[in-house]
């Protein structure tokens, strides 16, 4: 639903819920108690599951992860003015989506894996305004192929390059016993940037 | 207090912790910040919440609030 239709909606509630409490013997009519329940049970519902709904979208933004600071060397990387670096090389050649950059790749990270991983995002709000946030952060877990799988599986750049051509080293990446990130190893070289040439996106581009 | 009266008043006190949540619904939509989610779940969520119970509730349980008040009179 897009935002300002929720918005709408939940104006048209607040609306609702004052005629409803300041309407003098709204309950003893039928039609009364039917609009009470609409605008106190139904449309609130309704506005938590949309809300959700829109807060969890948003929540993949690129621009979402990165409004934590301890984010934005990473968020830099992707801007790195060197074609091995994986991140880079994705990002700068809109191999994956530049608004939602950071899910692309990570699809089980805090709010969007289990319940486990939602408590993970919610330890790090709180790490990150009240305790002390580690430094350089790390994964949970190892990276997991499906990541890379999920847009690489059946391509025939993938599937025919030299070093994935045998038979048995494909089914190792394939079941993840063989991480693609045992040989494709720069990755977000967050902690030398300083060190690193960036590149400077056209100006029209808005990403 | 009447039982119009009783319902009034209960109808009202659920009314304002639903607008309380839909206000802070509202503005964590608008405003786009990381503890946005956080607001509206761990904020407007309870206020919602206790609004949609507390007007649950007097629908499920009317009779036990006048009872109540008629014993106490």
């Amino acid at each position: 639903m897009p935002t300002a239709l929720l918005l709408t909606m939940l104006g048209v509630t607040i609306v609702l819920i004052i005629v409803v409490i300041t309407v003098r013997g709204v309950m003893v009519s039928r039609a009364g108690k039917l609009l009470a329940f609409i605008a106190l049970f139904v449309f609130p519902g309704a506005a938590v599951f949309f809300g959700t709904t829109e807060h969890i979208e948003r929540s993949k933004q690129t621009s979402f992860c990165l409004s934590c600071h301890i984010m934005q060397p990473y968020g830099r990387s992707l801007l790195l003015d060197d074609q091995s670096h994986i991140p880079a090389a994705h990002f700068e050649n809109s191999r994956i989506p530049r608004d939602h950059a950071c899910y692309t790749c990570h699809t089980n990270y805090t709010i969007y894996g289990t319940a486990k991983d939602k408590f993970r995002g919610l330890r790090h709000a709180y790490k990150y305004y009240i305790g002390h946030p580690a430094n350089p952060i790390k994964l949970y877990e190892p990276f997991n192929n499906r990541e890379c799988l999920h847009c690489h599986s059946g391509a025939r750049s993938f599937e025919e390059q030299a070093a994935h051509s045998d038979p048995d080293t494909m089914k190792q990446i394939k079941s993840n016993e063989l991480s693609c990130l045992t040989c494709h190893t720069t990755i977000h070289d967050a902690s030398n940037l300083d060190h690193l040439k960036f590149w400077r996106p056209p100006s029209n581009d808005t990403h | 207090m009447t039982p119009i009266e009783i319902i009034s008043r209960k109808l009202r006190i659920a009314g304002i912790l639903v607008i309380l949540g839909l206000i802070v619904e509202i503005i964590s939509l608008v405003w786009n910040h990381p503890l946005s989610f956080m607001a509206f779940l761990l904020v407007g969520g309870l206020f919602l919440a206790a609004g949609m119970v507390t007007y649950v509730l007097d629908l499920v349980f009317p009779s036990a609030v006048y009872g109540e008040k008629a014993e106490s009179k």
